[in-house]
């Protein structure tokens, strides 16, 4: 079994219009055996920038807590929030730097512009390979199931509410067929001028 | 003061010991993403034309159908990549970076020749550890030049070259129809038809053509040259009506305004105008 | 569901990714001049020959390769092993010998030269694939050739051989090489002996890359297919 299934993960996130969402699964598990359904996945880097970071756990929050420290850094030195596309550079060179003993973790960037307020997605791979897209992106154990869902659900140009509509059944239905990840889902939609959480109902088997 | 250092240049390695022993019990390490890639090059009567497919995968999962495989170097400069996808990235970036210091410290405009140098000698350094095969092609004092880069640090300099997966179909077509001095559009279409023979016949390559025009004082990046496969369009609606998804809680967070500057008016007391 | 997937899907897969899905050979495979290359010594110079042939696992990766590589003026390398390493190789030996005419004022010796190559080959010799003929001018021996095979010996020898291709080439050179050829025969000799080599080693081919080198520099020719010397077989 791939070390990235140990714990088990489904992250997307979509561009919107004026939006963009990232939802994650809530399970964290140990193979086959659940020991949480509250885990946090997504992780908060500035007032309209999240990270999602499926892969194994302990390198999640490892390498959330470098990244916010590195982001610290960057804030003291600039005086200012940090740029999605900074920002990616930032996880991009963490994680390079690590090319030849990686961290397992295939992290989701969603955020807006600090400034223009410009919706950016991206993910990257484990060591750190960028890549912008301007519809989805995916990762996790079930990326196959979620590729299916983003594929077909899919609509550029969604007002925040169907975003959340879409980006809630494609991770819930992608979920349901993978038996590492699921027990309910998390989303965040981000606006110019708020952040809606919202905790889905979902199969808890 | 550890605490407040920053990140410490070049590779670390503190996780090697781990991952190794992660991977004698039996957990796999995943793959990174590959760009099993048609890339190309050619040189023509005023300049170099380079083309790349735009398919980055993961295994047989198609990881980005878009990405940018045409990477830049210097004004005067564009390098393919083919291989590990973070590889080619961080390499081109890097060496990038490096011409821009020797331009600045030189005030010169960087030769491809140099470019060929710094890559090569750091692929050899890595000893092929870091896979960039890499297509490298731009014009400079002394004109047209282009290299191939292979992950072990050897080069070969010639009219046509062809990397990656796809570089047998590429190649196919270039031996048959290359011929020296060719007019601009009769290169530009060589190098499509090229990448196009590689997106339909090897399953590394996929979706568009990029190609990127390098002449003596010109780039010409077009991204993309042509879109081999289109996507149909979709007639029906597959949407969600608005409140299908159960929710179990909500939680709003407003973001406050940035302030960007105050400034206090009173409006009480009367300018003095004395 | 996975007895599925193995009737169904698997087998399709295999059998349609060993050749591109799965690691493909250029990623792994390290290129090599499966080469031949051949000098030999001849009053007031040298002649080197050597084919055009790069490969990559079974993919010509270069069919026009120069592996007649220049390291001063008068001094010139012929590359067998890996294209990366000799490549390596020369542009250190190049760099070092540019150096030493710049502070001495005059150009190295060949002796010199074989000497810089023989020290990077001998101290790297468990990371090195690299075997080089070493061959060119200077004004106090003249013509010489000197080989260094893998592990970094060193030797001169009147008429070197290297390469793949060379296992043909030994009877050949030896009833065939004669002391006191003139440049003429020597070049005649070298062209034969790549072309008898191209023709049973299946890592040599291409064109005939000839270069002669006396006092007067450096004299390149290029025999292509049409121009390779015949034998029985050919005809």
């Amino acid at each position: 079994m791939s070390i990235m299934s140990y714990n088990g993960a489904a992250i997307m996130a979509m561009k919107g219009k004026e939006c963009v969402a990232i939802a994650a699964d809530r399970r964290f598990g140990i193979q086959a055996q659940t020991i949480n359904t509250q885990f946090d996945k997504i992780f908060e880097m500035g007032p309209k920038l999240y990270v999602g970071l499926p892969g194994l756990a302990t390198d999640v929050q490892t390498v959330a807590q470098r990244l916010k420290f590195r982001l610290n850094l960057y804030e003291l030195k600039e005086n200012r929030n940090i740029k999605p596309k900074t920002f990616l550079s930032m996880v991009s060179n963490l994680l390079y730097s690590r090319r030849f003993g990686p961290y397992f973790v295939e992290p989701v960037i969603a955020g807006l512009d600090p400034k223009t307020s410009e919706p950016f997605i991206a993910s990257l791979d484990l060591i750190g390979c960028p890549m912008i897209t301007e519809d989805f992106v995916v990762s996790g154990t079930c990326s196959e199931q979620m590729y299916g869902m983003c594929e077909t659900l899919y609509k550029p140009d969604q007002e925040p509410d169907d975003l959340f509509e879409t980006i809630s059944q494609c991770l819930l239905n992608a979920v349901d067929r993978d038996a590492v990840s699921g027990w309910g889902g998390v989303v965040y939609i981000i606006e110019k001028d708020k952040v809606t959480k919202r905790i889905l109902k979902g199969r808890m088997d | 003061m550890a605490a407040v250092e920053g990140p410490m240049p070049g590779f670390s390695f503190e996780n090697c010991i781990r991952n190794r022993h992660l991977e004698k019990i039996g957990h796999k390490a995943p793959t990174a993403y590959k760009t099993g890639t048609t890339i190309a090059g050619i040189i023509y009567k005023d300049g170099v034309v380079l083309g790349a497919d735009t398919r980055a995968t993961e295994d047989t999962v198609v990881a980005d159908k878009n990405c940018s495989k045409i990477h830049y170097l210097a004004d005067n400069m564009y390098c393919c990549g083919a291989g590990t996808a973070a590889d080619t990235e961080m390499t081109t970036q890097m060496i990038s970076s490096q011409l821009e210091l020797h331009k600045l410290n030189t005030g010169r405009k960087p030769r491809v020749a140099t470019a060929n140098r710094l890559l090569k000698q750091m692929l050899f350094r890595y000893q092929g550890h870091i896979s960039a095969a890499l297509v490298l092609g731009g014009v400079d004092v002394t004109g047209p030049h282009l290299y191939s880069i292979h992950p072990h640090g050897s080069t070969d300099k010639l009219p046509y070259v062809t990397m990656g997966s796809g570089s047998l179909a590429a190649m196919a077509t270039f031996e048959d129809r290359f011929k020296p001095n060719m007019e601009k559009d009769e290169a530009m279409k060589l190098v499509r038809d090229a990448i196009a023979a590689g997106i339909f016949n090897d399953l590394g390559s996929g979706s568009n053509v990029d190609i990127c025009v390098i002449t003596k004082d010109k780039v010409e990046y077009l991204r993309p040259f042509d879109e081999a496969n289109i996507k149909g369009k979709r007639e029906g609606n597959y949407g969600y009506k608005r409140g299908s998804t159960a929710v179990v809680s909500t939680e709003v967070k407003k973001i406050p305004f940035e302030v960007v500057a105050t400034q206090v008016v009173s409006g009480t007391e009367a300018m003095d105008t004395a | 569901m996975a007895s599925i997937m193995t009737s169904n899907y698997q087998p399709a897969v295999s059998a349609v990714s060993t050749g591109t899905l799965s690691q493909p050979d250029w990623l792994t495979s390290e290129l090599s001049t499966g080469t031949t290359i051949a000098a030999v010594e001849f009053d007031g110079g040298v002649i080197i020959g050597a084919d055009s042939r790069t490969t990559s696992g079974a993919y010509i990766a270069n069919r026009v390769t120069d592996k007649l590589t220049k390291v001063t003026d008068y001094i010139y390398c012929c590359r067998s092993g890996s294209a990366a390493d000799t490549q390596a190789v020369a542009d250190i030996v190049n760099y070092h010998l540019n150096f030493y005419k710049m502070e001495m004022g005059e150009e190295p010796l060949v002796k010199t030269a074989a000497s810089v190559f023989r020290t990077l080959c001998y101290n790297n010799r468990d990371s090195l694939s690299a075997g080089i003929l070493v061959a060119g001018w200077d004004k106090r021996n003249g013509g010489q050739v000197y080989t260094i095979p893998l592990g970094g010996m060193w030797t001169r020898m009147p008429v070197a051989i290297g390469g793949s291709g060379s296992t043909y080439l030994y009877g050949y050179a030896d009833a065939n090489y004669k002391p006191g050829m003139t440049k003429d025969e020597c070049l005649k000799f070298i062209a034969n002996a790549i072309s008898l080599a191209i023709n049973r080693d299946g890592s040599s081919g291409g064109v005939i890359r000839l270069a002669c080198i006396t006092k007067d520099g450096v004299e390149r020719h290029v025999l292509t297919g049409d121009q390779l010397p015949k034998f029985y077989e050919d005809s």
